[in-house]
């Protein structure tokens, strides 16, 4: 999981600058963003909100266009909404009419998999999470940790190079949180996807990440990345080590004197 | 439609305990009143006989009130579903398509705010008092709301589930028929059971003015002889048609929505 520099990015950001335009004028959500991401990476994002970070992961998933510069997958520029780029939604997004299966057999059934292939499909990947035995239930029957499950399970199901995760833990109660970040690692690490996480829980990105990368405030760019070298695996424990109150201490000094920063410099206005 | 207290956070049975308590002390103060010449019976006539006339006119060789029922529910369904017809795709059109909604917005506008009364002069110039007449009524006084109310949950489905769609791969197609048609029909539903209380009173309207048969027509008869106790019976037969119509559709709503029967698998 390392990162060396002649393996090709399965995620390259290259001089990426969003704006909008909006009635105060134009707004620089992302300024000369150069991000790259190794195949099997784990890399969180962190920062204040209104980092323009969820914006990095729009337009990595193709809803956005860069007003300049660009992102490639595998080497391909991303052009439109990108099916390989599989996104988790802090919402859970699950399709309140369609049961478990229904909304895990859903990749498949448009890749026009047969009934049987992907029900077959979606029972394993609903196994991987531990939902077993929940198939036919409707996502509204579920506490919010399992419809996250079923998320996972459905971006997994459609076989996607990399999961995009836009804050997915944040609605949820810190047990469940942390059992979900250890279903994810023993997930990824299983699976070998290349994972981009995007957070504003420093402690997450540390137990997480195998880098950890630091955004500046508005215009976002990239201002510091960190090779996280905590041990794996990362148990409750890794937490009360030195090492993790050192990183975790370090990270928050940065982010914070980007939120001052950009507080300041709102003041000022 | 029956909105008012179904008494659900009392419990079920303690809810219909105390409703049916409500309703007999209603009608056992009515009759009381109307037995003691509280209130003269020519004006208010007491419950038992209503339904004594009730029976009266739903028996017999001709049986009018059975038949009353009949013609004015069969107009209600007809133009309702008419209306449910065209609305409900329009509406759709409506809801994903800005330039369909920016053009067809101002005569939508111009048409609802329409009561079904006003169109009864022009139908029967047009149409005389034929049943088409009375289905274009209902036809007209339905039509607005049910594209108003189909644009509007099209516009309310979940814009993080069409992202969620086209992420894992949706086109633009898969995601209306997976997402969009299946996200707005709860509103579909819960609109078009208002517009079928819309559309009984534009029919029962439709017959006071012009017809003869239905319950509109019954009640008005009824008030040219001073007969309040049909009066009565029209506007009961109105009450309980609707009420058991009502019911048919939820159960169609339960039947259709399964995965919002509430936690019940």
């Amino acid at each position: 999981m390392s990162v060396s520099e002649d393996v090709e990015p399965v995620i390259a950001a290259r001089d990426l600058t969003v704006t909008f335009a909006t009635r105060a004028g134009t707004l620089t959500a992302l300024e000369g963003l150069d991000l790259e991401v190794s195949p099997g990476e784990v890399v969180c994002i962190v920062g204040a909100s209104g980092c323009g970070k969820s914006t990095f992961l729009n337009v990595v998933a193709g809803f956005l266009a860069p007003t300049h510069g660009e992102v490639l997958l595998t080497g391909q520029s991303i052009r439109g909404v990108e099916p390989r780029c599989g996104m988790i939604f802090q919402s859970y997004a699950l399709f309140p009419w369609m049961t478990v299966l229904d909304n895990v057999a859903f990749g498949p059934r448009l890749k026009g998999a047969s009934r049987r292939l992907r029900r077959e499909q979606a029972r394993h990947w609903i196994e991987v999470v531990g939902l077993d035995g929940f198939e036919h239930a409707y996502p509204g029957e579920l506490s919010g940790g399992m419809q996250q499950r079923v998320a996972l399970s459905r971006a997994l199901a459609n076989d996607p190079e990399v999961l995009l995760c836009d804050e997915p833990f944040a609605a949820l109660d810190a047990m469940t949180r942390q059992v979900l970040q250890q279903e994810l690692l023993r997930v990824v690490a299983d699976t070998g996807k290349t994972v981009l996480f995007i957070t504003h829980a420093i402690d997450e990105a540390l137990i997480l990440s195998d880098r950890l990368v630091v955004m500046s405030a508005r215009p976002g760019r990239v201002k510091t990345i960190y090779a996280n070298d905590l041990p794996r695996p990362r148990g409750m424990d890794v937490q009360l080590t030195d090492r993790f109150l050192e990183l975790k201490r370090g990270i928050w000094d940065l982010v914070q004197e980007e939120v001052v920063g950009s507080m300041t410099a709102l003041q000022r206005r | 439609m029956t909105g008012l207290g179904n008494g659900a956070e009392l419990g079920l049975w303690r809810g219909l305990v105390i409703g049916a308590l409500g309703l007999v002390v209603f009608i056992g103060g009515w009759e009381l009143a109307v037995r003691t010449g509280l209130v003269d019976a020519f004006f208010l006539p007491a419950p038992s006989t209503v339904l004594a006339r009730m029976l009266d006119l739903a028996s017999g060789p001709d049986a009018v009130l059975w038949h009353d029922i009949r013609m004015s529910a069969t107009r209600v369904l007809t133009g309702f579903l008419l209306s449910a017809l065209v609305g409900v795709p329009l509406g759709l059109l409506m809801g994903m398509s800005p330039v369909v909604r920016a053009a067809l917005g101002p005569i939508v506008s111009i048409i609802r705010p329409l009561p079904a009364l006003s169109w009864i002069p022009l139908s029967m110039l047009w149409l005389g008092i034929d049943e088409q007449q009375k289905y274009a009524i209902v036809f007209m006084g339905s039509f607005a709301s049910v594209l108003v109310y189909t644009t509007d949950a099209t516009l309310r489905v979940d814009q993080t589930l069409i992202a969620a769609a086209r992420n894992l791969g949706a086109s633009r197609l898969q995601v209306i028929r997976f997402v969009m048609l299946p996200g707005a029909l709860p509103n579909i539903l819960s609109g078009l059971k208002v517009v079928l209380a819309i559309a009984w009173t534009c029919v029962i309207s439709a017959e006071m003015v012009g017809a003869n048969s239905g319950l509109g027509f019954r009640i008005w008869t009824a008030k040219e002889w001073s007969d309040t106790g049909q009066v009565l019976v029209g506007m009961l037969s109105i009450s309980i048609t609707v009420l058991l119509l009502d019911i048919l559709f939820r159960g169609m709503e339960q039947l259709l929505l399964p995965w919002q029967r509430g936690g019940v698998r």
